[in-house]
């Protein structure tokens, strides 16, 4: 599909998000070739399993789908899902690197996805994928659109009655498969890791993991979702109601330096906007706060829909920390005291839903992967890059590059930017061989 | 397959989930198309465009010999091109597959109406089935590459991309409006988030563009005229002085045209003293070990600043977005001045220190004791000279207090606005602005640095207002998708085109002056001259075929009798279908 005659050369990109999904695209139309080594069973990162997303509402599937066949489908890319870096030897231009291929147990030759297994298996387990709120099967696919469309089981969960394995016709499942070591050989490295999380549960005053209508944004964003474990029906885990008065706490581990995360993580106020903007949309009914510190709406379209929010959703915006959390013991509603601090008055108030805004951090595995290409981290934990201007993606290991939130909190417009940036660097090096 | 045989039709309607099964009935709709003319399977699906759907759609192919699909699910917009590829991949040609839009245009506007959803789902598929069956394959055309790219602004986008480009081995034409390269950052004295100056940072890239062989520079120059296509534009640059043009042939743009600090007259005193002055105003004083005033020249001991100035103000035309630098930039030059002051106050709105190390300047100033007071949003501060000093009275909303100080500098943090020049270069390169007066990417959120016209990207703050080091990322992405088309060397163009029939065109011209995309002009080698489509710059609006007097413009693949075939089917649905709408 190209006339250039480095087509043989190849890049490894580290983590299958929106960022090193569009890192790799933009690599691979140069004709170079692409490893895209992937932790998780499917590519999509966190992008595919949240609803809607900021400032347009486009459903996130509906606009990540047709991203996840293109990767999956490009000639020049190859998908290393279910996989992870080992380690990394050589130089710019010229990197050996193994990958460990863990064995799923089913042959991604020979699965056609048709999911006869999976009706087959009798065991159920919560689903990672919807936050633990729906359930799937021990040989499963996380989300209907998961690219490679291949099962895979999960032997910690599997009993081993080996039904699966009858029922498919194709002959692909193989429970003696173990892990696998390749080696690949590389140019350029671009680190796309993505992010975490921030875990709650340690601020316990908010009660999340005490009180059942207490739940997280990320559980949320499954609850609303269409594909979801509730097809799309937001309702209280205490007792199935649909919420009619719902409170959003922003900069939950994040802008906090007890909590070793001093930074802002960017994204939760936006999000945590249209979290609250689908509340109404869902229920125009339904009564929506968020308790905030700052409305941080800096990108294209932000403050304008923050506006929108205030003004054509009617979502009500309080500016004040939210103290202890507790339940109602009759109807399991939360009750918490706010200070908002525009009036200065502190009040107690009432809410049947309360959704906590995580901050994000640093990925489990990002120090492993870190100390395999000698990459320097900052007392935050993300990587640091060369030079802020000069060199905005290139990490202190000549050909490594980062993007995403491998480097810092980042939303989806931005981390698809620096995906395109980190690929241009990344094929600096393979069209040159090396570092000019 | 040519598409001449007798139809035999596919129709696949799609689930998306609940977003158009938990309105739709689209079981209904399934068995409602089965029966109607020509349609030889139809089935429904949780998800078409997921691999599975996908898988379904060959597979039905080959078995029900299909030589037409029809997928209801959601707009063309995102998934055309996936089932088109689908359709090629099975060995059909793209053009003879349709697309219903069972989500935006039913499923979301008719929530609440689930019955009368499902009949107008059912009315839409039914006259896209009579349109499919008249589809025609199109040829699948490409156009080679020219291997150089324009890049329009020399900041620091600009000079990244050009790097960039020129590192990875591809020519690059760069063109900068001001007398030297480095926009408005090459001015600026004290950056943010690091101690350099604009012009340390600057200064080594410049010199790197300057030296490269692959890239060719005019300053002082603008670009006069600009036309072509996607892989084959022509540009004609103009030097200013001495007003030579030249002209370049170029496969790709990148835009990067930047933006001006917008000048706050009519706010705060701006200008009443020259001890009121604007961000960018104070990033480009001198750097000194003192700060001292403008006016007389004597030692800033009160040092105040006002944040959001002409940003956030919705209802006020173009400056509703916020500036996004404004404080983070002003946190670092706050802690970074109040070694040299008694005192320094910033007056705020929201402190949105969101990048990396921002929220530690933030915090930095606040440990050096810089004050922070937030003024109410509907309630802003007001600046007056009295006896000569500048004197700012504001409630503070933390404390609930009028406060009144007399600053010896006060600083306004004004908007990033985009430049006078928007508009023409709008013009010419056929971008369009959103509500900020920034140009429009492709998609906000997953093509953020191409546009709607093939070909020209954008990057910088051209987009949006940006900081230096997100304009730097930027440009490095613009850069990849040139980088892209020019590796690949040809590009795929649509078919779905004008045509013109040379026969009965009557030389009027009215589709010349009608088309928005100067995509006709007159073939002279004819006599008389008719009417000739650039069928690379057509974009398939239609405009000239509603125009021609005489009927000689046909658009492919949205042709007279497809269209009518659409509305006879609406107008007159067969028997089956009227028991449903019935129902």
């Amino acid at each position: 599909m190209t006339k250039d005659k480095t087509s043989q050369k190849s890049a490894l990109v580290i983590g299958g998000g929106v960022a090193g999904m569009q890192a790799s695209l933009d690599i691979a139309s140069q004709g170079y070739r692409v490893y895209l080594v992937e932790k998780q069973t499917s590519i999509g990162g966190r992008m595919a399993a949240l609803d809607k997303t900021f400032p347009t509402l486009d459903c996130s599937a509906c606009i990540l789908t047709p991203r996840l066949s293109e990767v999956a489908r490009h000639p020049n890319i190859e998908l290393l899902t279910y996989s992870e870096v080992e380690s990394v030897k050589g130089k710019a231009g010229k990197f050996r690197v193994t990958v460990r291929r863990k064995a799923r147990y089913v042959d991604e030759d020979k699965c056609s996805g048709c999911g006869d297994c999976s009706r087959e298996c009798p065991v159920e387990v919560p689903n990672e994928f919807d936050e633990g709120l729906g359930f799937r099967k021990a040989i499963y696919i996380p989300f209907p659109q998961a690219t490679p469309n291949v099962y895979a089981i999960d032997r910690e969960r599997c009993i081993q009655c080996k039904r699966c394995q009858k029922t498919c016709e194709r002959g692909a499942i193989d429970f003696e498969m173990t892990d696998q070591i390749v080696e690949l050989q590389v140019g350029a490295i671009i680190v796309a890791t993505g992010y975490k999380l921030f875990d709650v549960s340690q601020y316990p005053r908010l009660g999340y993991g005490k009180y059942t209508n207490v739940i997280t944004a990320m559980e949320y964003e499954r609850l609303i979702n269409a594909a979801g474990p509730t097809q799309g029906h937001l309702i209280r885990l205490s007792d199935g109601r649909v919420p009619k008065n719902i409170a959003f706490i922003q900069c939950v581990g994040a802008r906090d330096v007890a909590k070793g995360v001093p930074y802002c993580s960017r994204v939760c106020c936006m999000y945590g906007i249209k979290n609250a903007v689908m509340a109404r949309e869902h229920d125009p009914e339904a009564r929506v706060t968020v308790y905030y510190a700052d409305i941080r709406a800096f990108g294209k379209g932000f403050e304008e829909f923050y506006e929108m929010a205030k003004t054509r959703f009617g979502v009500d915006f309080v500016k004040g920390r939210v103290g202890e959390l507790s339940e109602n013991p009759h109807n399991q509603n939360l009750v918490m005291s706010v200070e908002n601090i525009l009036t200065g008055k502190v009040s107690e108030r009432e809410h049947d839903l309360v959704v906590i805004c995580p901050g994000l951090q640093p990925p489990e595995g990002l120090d492993t992967i870190a100390n395999a290409l000698g990459l320097e981290r900052s007392i935050d934990g993300y990587l640091n890059v060369e030079d802020r201007f000069a060199a905005p993606v290139e990490t202190l290991v000549p050909g490594v590059f980062t993007c995403g939130c491998a480097d810092g909190p980042k939303d989806i417009p931005d981390s698809v930017t620096a995906g395109s940036a980190a690929a241009m660097k990344a094929t600096i090096i393979l069209a040159v061989g090396g570092v000019a | 397959m040519t598409g001449t045989e007798e139809p035999r039709i596919g129709v696949f309607v799609c689930h998306c989930g609940h977003n158009i099964a938990g309105t739709v009935d689209v079981a209904k709709v399934a068995q409602t198309a089965a029966g109607l003319p020509n349609v030889v399977f139809a089935t429904d699906e949780m998800f078409m465009c997921s691999d599975n759907g996908q898988q379904l759609i060959r597979e039905k192919i080959k078995e029900h010999r299909l030589n037409r699909v029809v997928v209801a699910s959601c707009s063309p917009r995102m998934h055309e091109p996936t089932f088109r590829r689908v359709c090629e991949e099975a060995g059909l040609n793209r053009y003879l597959f349709e697309q219903v839009n069972l989500r935006e245009h039913v499923s979301w506007c008719h929530m609440r109406e689930p019955e009368a959803a499902t009949a107008k789902a059912i009315d839409l598929v039914r006259m896209s089935v009579a349109r499919a069956a008249r589809l025609e394959t199109l040829p699948v055309k490409t156009v080679q590459v020219t291997p150089r790219t324009l890049v329009v602004g020399g900041g620091i986008a600009g000079i990244t991309a050009s790097l960039d480009i020129a590192d990875r081995g591809f020519e690059v034409v760069l063109v900068e409006r001001q007398p030297r390269l480095g926009g408005n950052l090459i001015n600026w004295t004290h950056l943010f988030p690091t101690d350099e100056t604009g012009a340390e940072v600057l200064e080594p890239l410049i010199n790197r563009v300057r030296n490269h062989d692959k890239i060719k520079i005019f300053t002082d120059a603008e670009v006069v005229a600009f036309d072509g296509y996607i892989g084959n534009f022509q540009a004609t640059v103009r030097e200013t002085k001495t007003g030579r043009e030249s002209h370049h042939d170029v496969g790709a743009v990148i835009v990067t045209t930047g933006f001006q600090s917008f000048k706050p007259h009519g706010y705060y005193g701006y200008k009443i003293t020259p001890d009121i002055l604007t961000l960018a105003e104070l990033q480009e004083m001198p750097r000194s070990k003192e700060l001292r005033r403008p006016s007389d020249g004597q030692l800033v001991k009160k040092l105040a600043f006002i944040g959001c100035v002409g940003s956030r103000e919705p209802g006020v035309k173009g400056h509703e977005h916020c500036s996004r630098h404004c404080c983070s930039a002003v946190a670092k030059a706050a802690a970074d001045l109040r070694a040299r002051t008694e005192e320094v106050v910033i007056l705020y709105q929201d402190v949105r220190t969101y990048g990396k190390g921002h929220e530690e300047f933030h915090r930095l100033a606040r440990s050096r004791r810089v004050i922070y007071s937030k003024f109410p949003e509907r309630d802003k501060p007001k600046v007056t000279l009295e006896d000569g000093r500048i004197t700012i009275r504001w409630h503070d909303v933390l404390a609930d207090e009028d406060l009144i100080l007399q600053p010896d500098m006060l600083v306004l943090a004004s908007a990033m606005v985009p430049p006078d020049t928007a508009d023409e270069v709008a013009k010419l390169f056929s971008l369009t602005r959103s509500s900020d007066g920034f140009f429009n990417p492709e998609h906000i959120k997953l093509a953020p640095l191409t546009t709607h016209t093939a070909g020209i990207m954008i990057a910088g703050a051209a987009q949006a207002a940006k900081n230096a080091h997100e304009a730097a990322i930027d440009a490095s992405g613009a850069a990849a998708k040139a980088v892209g088309l020019m590796a690949r060397g040809e590009v795929e163009i649509e078919s779905t085109v004008a045509h013109v029939n040379p026969d009965l065109c009557s030389s009027c011209h009215t589709c010349v002056t009608a088309c928005p995309y100067h995509a006709i002009s007159m073939d002279t080698s004819r006599t008389p001259e008719v009417a000739l489509v650039t069928e690379a710059k057509c974009h398939g609006c239609g405009t000239c075929a509603a125009g021609c007097p005489s009927g000689a413009i046909m658009m492919r693949h949205s042709t007279t009798d497809q269209i009518l075939a659409m509305v006879e089917a609406y107008l007159c649905p067969p028997p089956a279908a009227q028991e449903v709408r019935a129902q």
